[in-house]
C-alpha cells in the first residue's frame, strides 16, 4: 500500500517487507526507533541496491517526549591510508577502490542503545530470515539489476546472488542471501564486534584490498558514529531539523529560507505556473553552488554554516534571482555567495557541535541512489532515516555477504573543502528531515536520488506547507531538478506544455524524463494532520515502496 | 511393445512434428558482419552483447551507432529499451536518440542490412517511454527475439502478426542463447 492513515503509529519505507518489519516491531512493545532500526537492516537485505552493511546513512529522531532532535550520522569515512593512494575518479568509482569504511551497522546499534528498547536480536531477525530464506524480486529490483548487468557481472561473488546463468534475475525470482545471513547472525550475536572485528572485518580488508583498496583493521574497529545536534532552521511557522553537515540538511534550511521571501502560495504550484517553478529552481540554483563551495566534513574544514542557514544571508541569494531570465545561461555560471559575512547573525541557531561521546575518525558514502524510511510510534516520536551504498549496488564488490559501498566518489577534486583525506567524510545529499510545530514532530520525509535528494526534498515541503497538499498528494506531484553543475532543468513528462514554453522563454533548457521517474527520487513521508489527528504515511509511487499505519 | 505398433508411433510423431514444421515460421538467417546496438541507451545492450559471446558469435558494439557504422556490415542487431539513465550517461535526449534509431534503421532498409530486433529487459523495458523505441525497432525486424516478461499483452506478438515478422518468445534472457544460434549459424 503505498498511503496508509492511522492515529497511533506509522510508517513507509521503499519496501513492502520492510515496511511489515517496522510495523511487528511496533506491535511488539518496540519505539519508532526500534522500528526504524529492524527496518534499515531488513531494507538492506530486500533492497540491496540501496543500501546494507556495507554503507552508511543518517538517522533523525524527535523525541516527543522531551521535545528534543538528535541526528546520528553513520556515513562512510576514508581509512587512515587514503591519502597518495591512487584513484581515478571515472575509471575507479564503481570498484573497491571506492569504498570507504562503512558506518551502516555502527549507526543503527548506537539508536538502538541510546533510544531502543527491544534486543537487538530481536530486530535482526526479520532481515536473517529474508537474508536466509530468499524474498521474491519485486519489479523496481528487477529494473534496477537489469540497468546495473555490467557492474554486477563483474565481481564472481556479486554475480552469484543478482545473476542466473549469467544474466539478470527477473522480477518474482527468489533472490537468497546466505553469506549475509551470516553475517548479520555474527552482528545479532556479537553486537558491534561481529562487524568491525573478528572475520566479518578480516574478510572485507582482505577482499576490499585484494581489489585494489587500502583497508586497515584499525579502520574498522576505529570507525564511530556521531550523535550531534541536528541543522535547525525554521520555514513559515515550522522548524525544520535535518540533517548535519556534511550531510545536506543546511541545504535544505538554505534554500526554504530563499522560498520563504515570497508568498509561494500566490504563485501557484509549481507543475501550473512558470512564475513559480522558475523561482524554485533558480533558488536550487544557488543553493548547490553553496553547497559544493562550502559543506564539507566539519571535523576537517571551516563551513560557515550560521551563515549559510541564516535568513539574511538567504534574502540575499533571494536578491540574486532574476525572475525574468534563468540563470546560468552557460554551463557553471552560477556563483556561490559569501555566507561567511552572515557568521554571527542571531537568527541562526546552528552549532557544529560534535559527538558526546570519545570518536576516532573514519570513513564515507555518496549520496546517490540510498533509500529513505519513516516511522512514528505511539508516544509521537518521529525517525527519520536515509542510508545509501553511495551508487546502486555501490562498489559491486561482494565480501562476507556485503555489498560494500562506492562512496569515495562522493569527494571530489574541483573543491578544495570536499577533496579526500585520510579518515575525513565525504559531502553527501543525504538529508532525513523532521518539521515541528509548537514542539510536536508533524512531517517526517526524506528521499533517496543522488544529488536531486536536496531538490525532491524542498518540493515536498513546499508542496504541503505552501500548497496544503496531503502526504500522498505531495508525493505524487511532478517534480523537477536543476544544480550548478547542469545547464539543464529536468522535469518529469506530467509537466505540462504551456509550462515548458514559459520556462524555455525564460532560457531554460528543460530536459523531459518519464511521468513517474525514479530519477527524481523515492521519498517517504509521514504527515501529521491535526484536523483529524491522523497520520498519513506516504511511499514514493516512483519507487516499489509502502506504507502502513494503525 | 512389438515393432509393428513402434513403427506407428514414429510415423504419427514424424507427421506431427512435420506439420508443426510447415505451420512454423520459416526464420530468416542472419550473416556477418554484425553491429549490434541500442535503441533507447538502456543497458541491455551490454546483455545483448554478452548474449551473444555465449553463443559464440562476433559483433562490433556501437550504442550510438550512425548509419556510416554500416559499412560492411549485413546485419544489425538492435536492442530496444528505454533508459533515461542511459541517455544521460550518453549526453542525449530522447528526441536525438529516436532520431538516431531512425535514421539508422532506414539506412540499414537502404542498404539492404538485414535487422534483428531484441527485447531482453521484460516488463522493466515497458511503459510510455520504452514503447516509442520497442515499436520503432520492433516493426523493422527480420527476425524478433523477445524475453516473455516483456510480451504479456503481446505487444510484440501483435507487431510479428501484423507486420509478418518471424518471432521467438523465450523465458528468460539466458534461453535466448539457443534461437541466437539457429538464426545466425
Amino acid at each position: 500500500m503505498q498511503v496508509a492513515v492511522g492515529t497511533r503509529a506509522a510508517v513507509a519505507t521503499a519496501h513492502p517487507l520492510a515496511t511489515e518489519v517496522a510495523l511487528a516491531m511496533l506491535a511488539k512493545g518496540g519505539n519508532a526507533v526500534d522500528a526504524a532500526v529492524a527496518a534499515a537492516f531488513a531494507i538492506g537485505v530486500v533492497e540491496p541496491d540501496g543500501s546494507g552493511l556495507g554503507g552508511g546513512g543518517g538517522m533523525l529522531v524527535f523525541q516527543a517526549s522531551t521535545k528534543t532532535g538528535v541526528y546520528i550520522n553513520y556515513y562512510g569515512r576514508a581509512g587512515q591510508r587514503l591519502e597518495g593512494f591512487p584513484y581515478d575518479a571515472d575509471q575507479d568509482r564503481q570498484s573497491a577502490k571506492a569504498a570507504l569504511v562503512p558506518g551502516t551497522v555502527a549507526g543503527l546499534l548506537r539508536a538502538l542503545e541510546d533510544h531502543g528498547s527491544l534486543p537487538l536480536a530481536t530486530l535482526l531477525e526479520p532481515a536473517i530470515r529474508y537474508a536466509e530464506e530468499g524474498f521474491a524480486i519485486d519489479a523496481t529490483l528487477a529494473k534496477i539489476i537489469l540497468d546495473n548487468f555490467g557492474l554486477l557481472e563483474r565481481d564472481s561473488v556479486t554475480a552469484s546472488v543478482y545473476l542466473d546463468e549469467g544474466f539478470p534475475r527477473p522480477e518474482g525470482d527468489m533472490l537468497i542471501q546466505k553469506d549475509l545471513a551470516s553475517t548479520l547472525r555474527a552482528i545479532a550475536e556479537q553486537g558491534r564486534a561481529g562487524f568491525y572485528e573478528g572475520k566479518v572485518a578480516e574478510s572485507i580488508v582482505r577482499d576490499v584490498n585484494n581489489h585494489g583498496g587500502l583497508f586497515t583493521l584499525e579502520d574498522f574497529r576505529d570507525y564511530r558514529e556521531i550523535a550531534t545536534k541536528p541543522v535547525a532552521g525554521t520555514y513559515r511557522g515550522y522548524d525544520v531539523l535535518s540533517a548535519a553537515i556534511p550531510q545536506s540538511g543546511a541545504s535544505i534550511i538554505e534554500a526554504l529560507n530563499i522560498l520563504e521571501n515570497v508568498p509561494l502560495a500566490d504563485l501557484g504550484h509549481p507543475s501550473k505556473s512558470v512564475e513559480s517553478l522558475h523561482l524554485i529552481a533558480e533558488a536550487l540554483r544557488r543553493t548547490y553552488a553553496d553547497r559544493s563551495a562550502f559543506v564539507a566534513d566539519p571535523l576537517f574544514e571551516d563551513v560557515p554554516l550560521k551563515g549559510l542557514t541564516s535568513k539574511a544571508y538567504a534574502l540575499e541569494r533571494f536578491l540574486d534571482i532574476n525572475m525574468q531570465r534563468a540563470t546560468p545561461p552557460k554551463y557553471r555560471d552560477t556563483k556561490a555567495g559569501d555566507p561567511s559575512r552572515y557568521e554571527k547573525e542571531s537568527d541562526s541557531r546552528n552549532a557544529a557541535d560534535q559527538d558526546v561521546r570519545d570518536f576516532a575518525l573514519g570513513e564515507a558514502d555518496r549520496g546517490g541512489h540510498t533509500t529513505h524510511l519513516v516511522v512514528v510510534d505511539t508516544s509521537g516520536t518521529m525517525v527519520s532515516l536515509t542510508q545509501t551504498l553511495g551508487t546502486f549496488f555501490g562498489s559491486g564488490l561482494t565480501t562476507a555477504g556485503v555489498l560494500m559501498n562506492n562512496a569515495r566518489s562522493n569527494f571530489n577534486r574541483t573543491t578544495r573543502v570536499n577533496s579526500p583525506k585520510a579518515n575525513k567524510q565525504p559531502r553527501s545529499s543525504i538529508a532525513p528531515t523532521i518539521l515541528v510545530k509548537n514542539g510536536l514532530p508533524v512531517l517526517a520525509l526524506g528521499s533517496p536520488g543522488s544529488a536531486r535528494i536536496v531538490s525532491t526534498i524542498v518540493q515536498l515541503i513546499t508542496n504541503i506547507v505552501d500548497f496544503g497538499m496531503d502526504a500522498a498528494a505531495a508525493n505524487d506531484a511532478p517534480r523537477f531538478f536543476c544544480q550548478k553543475f547542469e545547464d539543464y532543468l529536468y522535469i518529469e513528462n506530467r509537466i505540462g506544455e504551456d509550462i515548458r514554453d514559459g520556462l524555455r522563454a525564460k532560457g531554460h533548457t528543460l530536459e523531459v524524463y518519464g511521468d513517474y521517474d525514479l530519477f527524481f527520487g523515492g521519498a517517504q513521508i509521514i504527515l501529521f494532520d491535526p484536523s483529524g489527528r491522523t497520520y498519513q504515511a506516504s511511499a514514493d509511487p516512483r519507487r516499489g515502496g509502502a506504507s502502513g499505519a494503525y | 511393445m512389438t515393432t509393428y505398433p513402434k513403427i506407428v508411433a514414429l510415423v504419427i510423431v514424424l507427421a506431427v512434428l512435420s506439420r508443426a514444421c510447415l505451420l512454423a515460421q520459416v526464420k530468416p538467417r542472419f550473416e556477418k558482419p554484425i553491429l549490434l546496438t541500442s535503441a533507447g541507451q538502456s543497458a541491455d545492450v551490454t546483455i545483448a552483447s554478452t548474449l551473444l559471446k555465449k553463443a559464440q558469435i562476433e559483433s562490433t558494439v556501437k550504442s550510438l551507432a550512425q548509419p556510416a557504422d554500416l559499412a560492411g556490415i549485413r546485419t544489425l542487431v538492435i536492442v530496444a529499451g528505454y533508459s533515461s539513465k542511459g541517455l544521460g550517461a550518453a549526453g542525449i535526449s530522447r528526441d536525438e536518440e529516436m532520431a538516431r534509431v531512425k535514421a539508422l534503421l532506414a539506412a540499414a532498409a537502404k542498404a539492404g542490412v538485414r535487422v534483428l530486433t531484441m527485447h531482453l529487459g521484460g516488463a522493466a523495458r515497458r511503459g510510455n517511454q520504452s514503447d516509442d523505441f520497442n515499436r520503432v525497432a520492433a516493426e523493422a525486424a527480420t527476425y524478433l527475439l523477445v524475453v516473455k516478461g516483456g510480451n504479456e499483452d503481446q505487444f510484440f506478438g501483435d507487431i510479428a502478426r501484423s507486420k509478418k515478422i518471424p518471432i521467438d518468445v523465450v523465458d528468460k534472457i539466458s534461453s535466448a542463447v539457443v534461437p541466437l544460434q539457429a538464426v545466425i549459424p
